[in-house]
């Protein structure tokens, strides 16, 4: 028995035999697969888009606040004096209303950290397309769209973490990566350094890509290189390659100034609407509801949303010369059955439904990044500043027309005590209204930001403190000059302390 | 066998239970050790009960009374064995001799692969009994282990239903490596029990005694062995628990209706920071208008409303016997505990069976079976967080006591913050879970040679574990209308394979035994899971979703290849060394990097047994041990060395490719260097004292090293850096009193852990939830805190103050001020949320039939941060959140020059952001268990046919002593997702518990 015991044990021994002892991942290729398979570089670049709108993991957390696009509006359009805090909160872009600003801050950082490996998502596209002799339209096309979300993604960061070009030039700007082999440790280009790599990159793309094989407005397209390049060389004081790319794009004939009462859509139908050049497409699985939306902080249907951010009170002073501008058709004013105005902690609550109503839906929209008004726009400013008043207000009064304000055209006149200029800046402000513009642009025009309004970004008020019959007083930091080193954002702590050659802001 | 008429016919008799006289006689005599000296305190009674037992005098003399006629005498004393002494009818002076017991020395450790005498240890190794560790009622294995075993930290850090503690030996020694303890059971790597069905636990700690368990064995070793028959006779065994649970809510108190009434005056002062004309007055008329006192008709209080009392039940059954041929043991568990905390709860039920058949004396087959079962009811963190912070002006309840509908349309005046009502929610909400878990264990032992014999050793195992969150349509808030279900399920299963072959022999004076051979170790977990929205009323399947589905789904199948090898040798009972040697293949790192080795050495001197000792009567053991060896970590998820793009992902209905993870092809091993010096020391057989040092040096270790993230990388994974962890843990085990009616014993542990980061490639900050940051770099400790000073309120502006420490060119610290501008403020090290020193202090009186036991744990030196402050005294930034009563001396800013603890609510700019305001002195001192029994007398048992009857009243988490503000300091120090070691958010509370125990044995 003890025989027949000691061959079973020899039996047992010999499933080793089998063992491979390999564990190989089930949900992810590597990253050297990416260039040999036939849908690699297709699956990568997609993934690029998805960085936009996804939560990617963060600090060892998933956490439903932290989004490309949250940040990228929140961080534009809180900064400026068309939106009114209702809220105190712990969430870091209450920040951007206190200005208290920190090097830690964590949509600052995960802003920067995404948009890198947005970059590094294109680099490895590039580098591997490189290596394909004779490239498809196809894949020329994907590649086209990597220089454009490279230059793209320099270009949001260099806004955000250094000052306006039309400030200073050779101020520090942001970290350039170009490539994945690149050494870790790499210090800041200067912000006219950055502006020639975004320039050089979105030609490079808008060459690469054509019509045949272009994607749809969901992906960077020739046109979306075309109106970023627009709006880089606005930014840069470029004024004769800001009407040319503008032209370039209005001229393209793919897009469609949306009427008065198309415009009420536009929105909602982001994918289909006829004057977007480029928008992240968001489908009904990214629909991230209340924790997580870009519309949660901006409109409520009593659950949908947070809804504790508002239209402020000067900006709905400015649409309110116009009772006729279908543009207020995005503010819901909150009355309760009786018509009574809802307040929120003393603010009056009027929604922003910018970002709502995709497919009926509170909290889903897929957010434009170009549109064509702005084609109109950039190219009316450049004119402006090349004394082309006449053609400035034309282009101006384009874009009213198609708002529902056909009576109210400027018909090649300035009105006294305005200039041309400033004509553009109002049009533009209440045309792009909510859509990361206005701050970067009332700073790049070397104006200040006036925040004296009633609203959580006075420090310390109290709802007892509001009377929304006179002007708050008293309050620090309620006009911002652009010499102010709080327009702009520190630089991540954490890419200081193991980037060694990167400097902070001051 | 055991049955209910039985049990209720002893009920009946407790009642008319009483003592018979009988007829005595006196005899008299003297103890004497094998020297011939006089032994007090030998406890001498009448075999078979207890009645009448005497303790022998100082001078060793004795006087008892007995029955007329022959008795039979028995004598017991601690360190001796007992001596039975036949007494004839005419005989009433007797004189003996107690025999020297080396029972302790020559009890059988198990040690994981074998097991040794206790006396040839020669590695830091705690035993727990069964005994020891049952005096909390827990399915957690862990929550028993606390304050038992020095250097072992366990952490409680939930209350909930089946929650399960977190444990850490002799420090943490790993950055991003596991760091929980392997668990053994029944000598195999992992596996399922019951804390019923445990005889006893071993805790292995040093690399002597883990280095054999090679790469799963950085966090130390815990070996449960679980219940054998131990002698021919059926035993039976029923044990009743039965009683309820109260949250523990800490030191944090909420504010009742008009103490908020009060507190909310101060935001109505008039006072502008900067502005000129402040009267600093409060505006009674606008706070009348805005707050009017017809609030003060509702005083909600939402923790007692949503958190109640809850029953708490164990039920054990089991048989044990022995045949000829089979050893048999049976065990049935139903555990059931109710949740503090609405619709929470847990139920278990195991049942084990564990067999072992003799072919031969020496041939033997085991079968062992462990099938378990749990459902339970889970929580959804929001409503607890509502729990705290919903004001008391709210009613949840309608006039029928229905919880109302809150939304933002909602029109009624609904004061809290946020417009729900969690008791709502709850009630239109659900989180199951359901588990099952089966192991079966095949051994076989087979002798080759009197000397060589072979044993295999298997186990496979299943397991499931199914998860549900379910809304329906007709909660409030985000799944408002549409409901949402979201179904996933686990299922994992396994298999490990052991074969050794053991030799075992004598040599003149030397002894040698040893193992060597082949373990395999391989399992398939796969993830399922699937939700959507668009939910029927009242249906909760995934059949019937309607929208936004989606699905998740990934097999892991994880296997490690080892050899293994151990060699103890002995020389007279004297000297002892061991070694051993493992070597491990991982599936988790690249091919040629795969294999690791894992060596030991460790010695051992017993002085006791030398000739200078031997007689020595205040030294009855001691031993000196020393040992060296390394572990290893490859626990941190597979294919941590390639470059990848996850997959999970999608654009557009298409699939998106994103950066996951950077290349390191030469990743490998974390290893952790053990040296150990310790000594155990027993004196007059009634002290046991351990003490041991330690030095671990984790090296190489898995690090995920930060990268610029201008990389688009956060980390990259690298084998760098090291974590240094010195420490000494004492622990003693006294028999204070020890007579005849009364003992009294003190088991008393101790240990300091000192740890520290060298090496570090770069600093790196981690900040986590709540924006709280960590710092990591080479001379500092882990988990140390990261954040500016408190330098509390600006007596004459009212606002909140931080410290700023001017430095020079070179990094020194020239002068300090304070701000109040938080972004100047300087960031500090602010202290770890590891502890300095832990331990136990555990006491149990006996007096005849009654115990006594009281059981602290406490643990010193670290900090929590308590981010629950920053809402719940948040100085009026969030007026609509309900604050905690300040503690005592605080008070706060009404106007300039007052000396105040908290900010004025009209200067209060960042006065919640991170600082040291609310980063708290964690240490507690915890009575974690007293107990009063009562055993029923011997006699009266068996007329019942009974052998043992005990009862008992326990209380569990009586209370804690804490300076720490908050819930109860016990924090978490695992990090993970939205968690940050030491770092509490509202919680689960723990619980209090108060038990009725009757434990019968037939």
């Amino acid at each position: 028995m003890k025989n027949k015991l000691l061959l079973i044990a020899a039996f047992s021994m010999l499933i080793y035999s089998g063992c491979k002892l390999e564990d190989n991942p089930t949900n992810a290729v590597t990253t050297a697969s990416l260039a040999t398979t036939s849908d690699g570089l297709l699956n990568a670049v997609n993934g690029a888009y998805a960085l936009f709108k996804d939560h990617e993991v963060f600090e060892g957390t998933t956490d439903l606040n932290n989004m490309y696009l949250r940040q990228y509006f929140q961080m534009s359009d809180f900064a400026s004096d068309d939106v009114v805090c209702g809220q105190v909160t712990t969430d870091p872009f209450f920040l951007t209303f206190s200005l208290g600003f920190t090097p830690t801050q964590q949509n600052a950082s995960y802003f920067w950290y995404i948009s890198y490996k947005i970059i590094s998502d294109a680099n490895t596209v590039i580098e591997a397309g490189s290596k394909i002799s004779n490239p498809s339209a196809a894949q020329q096309q994907l590649i086209g769209e990597c220089y454009f979300l490279r230059a793209f993604c320099h270009f949001n960061l260099v806004r955000f973490f250094a000052e306006p070009y039309t400030i200073n030039p050779t101020a520090p700007g942001i970290v350039l990566r170009t490539s994945t082999t690149d050494p870790a440790i790499k210090a800041r280009s200067s912000v006219k350094d950055v502006y020639a790599q975004v320039i050089a990159d979105a030609i490079k793309s808008s060459t690469l890509m054509t019509d045949g094989a272009s994607r749809g407005v969901t992906f960077a397209t020739k046109e979306a290189a075309e109106a970023l390049l627009s709006r880089v060389s606005l930014y840069e004081g470029d004024y004769q390659s800001t009407i040319t790319y503008s032209n370039a794009v209005i001229s393209s004939g793919k897009f469609t100034e949306a009427t008065a009462s198309d415009y009420k859509t536009l929105f909602a139908n982001a994918q289909t609407d006829k004057e977007t050049i480029f928008c992240i497409a968001f489908d009904a699985l990214d629909d991230y509801g209340k924790l997580g939306s870009l519309a949660s902080q901006y409109y409520s249907n009593g659950n949908s949303g947070w809804g504790e951010e508002y239209a402020s009170q000067p900006l709905r002073d400015l649409y309110a010369q116009n009772p006729s501008d279908v543009r207020t058709s995005y503010i819901d004013d909150d009355l309760d059955s009786s018509g009574a105005q809802q307040y929120k902690n003393g603010i009056p609550i009027y929604y922003v439904t910018k970002f709502s109503f995709q497919g009926g839906s509170p909290t889903l929209s897929s957010p434009i990044m170009f549109r064509l008004s702005e084609m109109y726009l950039n190219r009316a400013e450049a004119e402006a500043n090349l004394g082309q008043t006449s053609a400035a207000l034309t282009d101006v009064d384009f874009i009213r027309s198609n708002r529902g304000l056909s009576g109210a055209l400027y018909n090649g006149t300035v009105p006294t005590g305005q200039t041309v200029l400033g004509a553009v800046l109002q049009e533009r402000r209440l045309e792009l209204a909510f859509e990361a513009d206005r701050t970067f642009t009332v700073y790049r025009n070397k104006q200040s930001m006036n925040k004296t309004y009633w609203g959580y970004h006075l420090q310390g008020l109290q709802a007892s403190d509001i009377n929304l019959s006179v002007a708050p007083a008293n309050y620090p930091n309620m006009i911002i000059p652009y010499t102010s080193t709080k327009i702009i954002y520190y630089i991540p702590e954490a890419e200081i302390l193991s980037n060694t050659a990167a400097t902070q802001n001051p | 066998m055991f049955n209910l008429k039985k049990l209720l016919l002893f009920l009946l008799l407790v009642v008319s239970y009483c003592n018979l006289y009988a007829q005595e006689r006196v005899v008299k005599g003297k103890v004497t050790a094998k020297d011939g000296s006089s032994l007090p305190g030998v406890v001498i009674q009448v075999q078979g009960t207890t009645k009448g037992a005497v303790a022998s005098g100082p001078d060793g003399f004795f006087s008892i009374n007995v029955t007329p006629g022959a008795v039979i005498l028995e004598a017991h004393s601690i360190g001796y064995t007992t001596k039975v002494i036949p007494v004839a009818a005419d005989q009433n002076k007797i004189s003996f001799v107690m025999e020297e017991d080396n029972k302790q020395l020559g009890e059988v450790v198990v040690t994981g692969y074998s097991s040794q005498k206790k006396g040839n240890l020669t590695s830091a190794i705690t035993v727990v009994s069964a005994e020891k560790l049952k005096d909390v009622t827990s399915d957690d294995i862990g929550e028993m282990l606390q304050g038992k075993v020095s250097g072992l930290q366990v952490v409680n850090s939930s209350g909930a239903p089946g929650s399960v503690s977190e444990i850490r030996l002799r420090g943490v020694s790993s950055v991003n490596a596991a760091q929980a303890p392997l668990i053994v059971v029944d000598g195999i790597i992992g596996g399922d029990y019951d804390p019923n069905d445990v005889e006893s636990v071993t805790v292995l700690k040093d690399a002597g005694a883990t280095a054999i368990y090679g790469s799963q064995a950085n966090g130390g070793v815990i070996i449960i062995t679980t219940k054998k028959a131990k002698g021919d006779k059926t035993q039976y065994e029923f044990k009743a628990v039965t009683g309820f649970r109260t949250p523990d809510f800490g030191t944090m108190t909420m504010m009742n209706s008009s103490e908020l009434y009060q507190n909310q005056k101060q935001l109505f002062r008039d006072y502008i920071p900067g502005a000129t004309g402040n009267s600093y007055v409060i505006d009674l008329v606008q706070f009348q208008s805005e707050r009017p006192a017809s609030i003060l008709n509702t005083n909600t209080n939402w923790l007692t409303t949503m958190f109640k009392p809850a029953p708490v039940e164990n039920y054990y059954f089991s048989a044990m016997g022995k045949t000829a041929k089979n050893d048999y043991y049976f065990g049935a568990t139903f555990y059931d505990e109710g949740g503090t905390f609405m619709n929470t709860d847990y139920k278990r039920v195991n049942l084990r069976s564990n067999n072992t058949y003799h072919f031969t004396d020496k041939i033997t087959l085991t079968n062992n079976i462990n099938i378990s079962g749990s459902e339970g009811k889970s929580y959804d963190y929001n409503d607890i967080y509502y729990a705290y912070l919903n004001l008391p002006w709210d009613n949840p309840y309608d006039a029928n006591h229905n919880a109302i509908y809150v939304d933002g349309n909602s029109k009624f005046t609904w004061w809290s913050r946020d417009k729900t009502n969690p008791i709502n929610t709850i009630d239109n909400s659900d989180h199951p879970f359901k588990s099952f878990d089966i192991n079966y264990d095949l051994a076989l032992n087979l002798p080759i040679t009197p000397w060589l014999s072979f044993s295999t050793t298997n186990r496979g195992s299943a397991s499931y574990y199914y998860s549900s969150t379910f809304y329906s349509p007709e909660v409030e808030g985000v799944y408002h209308g549409t409901g949402y279900l979201n179904d996933q399920s686990t299922y994992d299963y396994g298999g490990i394979s052991t074969n050794l072959l053991k030799f075992d022999f004598k040599l003149g004076k030397s002894a040698i035994n040893g193992l060597a051979g082949v373990e395999f170790e391989g399992s398939q977990t796969n993830t399922v899971g699937a939700s959507g929205k668009g939910l029927p009323i009242g249906l909760s399947s995934l059949d019937v979703v309607a929208n936004s589905q989606a699905v998740n789904g990934s097999p892991d199948s994880p296997s490690i290849l080892s050899y293994l090898s151990q060699v103890n040798y002995s020389y007279e009972d004297r000297y002892f060394l061991s070694g051993s040697y493992r070597v491990d293949g991982s599936s988790a790192f690249a091919p040629g990097n795969k294999y690791g080795t894992f060596p030991s050495i460790s010695a051992g001197w017993l002085v006791s047994n030398e000739d200078f000792l031997r007689d020595n009567h205040a030294v009855d053991n001691l031993k000196l041990r020393l040992s060296y060896g390394i572990t290893g970590t490859q626990d941190i998820g597979a294919s941590r060395y390639l470059g990848l793009y996850s997959l999970t992902s999608q654009y557009n209905s298409a699939v998106g490719a994103t950066p996951l993870q950077l290349e390191s092809p030469n990743l490998t091993w974390e290893s952790k260097h053990q040296l150990d010096a310790g000594f155990d020391i027993g004196l007059f057989h009634r002290i046991n004292i351990t003490v041991d040092a330690y030095h671990n040096v984790t090296k190489n270790l898995l690090l995920q090293v930060a990268q610029p993230l201008s990389v688009g990388f956060e980390t990259k994974w690298e084998n760098t850096g090291q974590v240094l962890n010195n420490g000494l843990e004492f622990a003693i085990s006294s028999q204070n009193i020890k007579n005849k009616d009364f003992q009294w014993t003190t088991d008393f542990n101790i240990s300091f852990n000192n740890n520290k980061l060298q090496d570090f490639p770069s600093t790196v900050i981690s900040t986590g939830e709540d924006a709280v940051s960590q710092i990591y770099r080479t001379g500092g400790n882990l988990y140390e805190f990261y954040m500016p000073t408190w330098e509390g309120v600006n007596p004459q502006t009212g606002a909140p103050q931080w410290l700023v420490q001017n430095k020079d060119a070179n990094g020194k610290v020239t002068s300090t001020s304070v701000t109040s501008n938080y972004a100047s403020a300087t960031l500090q090290e602010q202290g770890s949320a590891l502890p300095k020193f832990q331990g136990g202090f555990n006491n149990e009186f006996r007096y005849k039939k009654f115990f006594l036991r009281i059981n602290t744990y406490f643990l010193y030196g670290n900090k929590v941060y308590n981010a629950n402050l920053a809402e719940v005294e948040n100085d009026g930034s969030e007026p609509l959140l309900n604050q905690i009563v300040l503690p005592k001396g605080s008070s706060v800013w009404t106007h300039p020059g007052d000396i105040a603890t908290e900010p004025s609510p009209e200067n209060n700019t960042n006065s919640t952001s991170v600082s040291t305001r609310y980063l708290k002195n964690g240490s507690y001192l915890s009575l974690r268990n007293i107990a009063f029994g009562y055993s029923l007398p011997k006699t009266f048992a068996q007329r019942l046919n009974l052998s043992d009857i005990n009862l008992s009243l326990s209380a569990d988490n009586v209370y804690t002593f804490t300076r720490y503000l908050g819930q109860d300091p016990a924090t978490t120090i695992t990090p993970g997702n939205f968690v940050t070691p030491g770092v509490a958010d509202f919680k689960y509370p723990d619980n209090r518990q108060f038990l009725l125990n009757i434990d019968i044995k037939f």
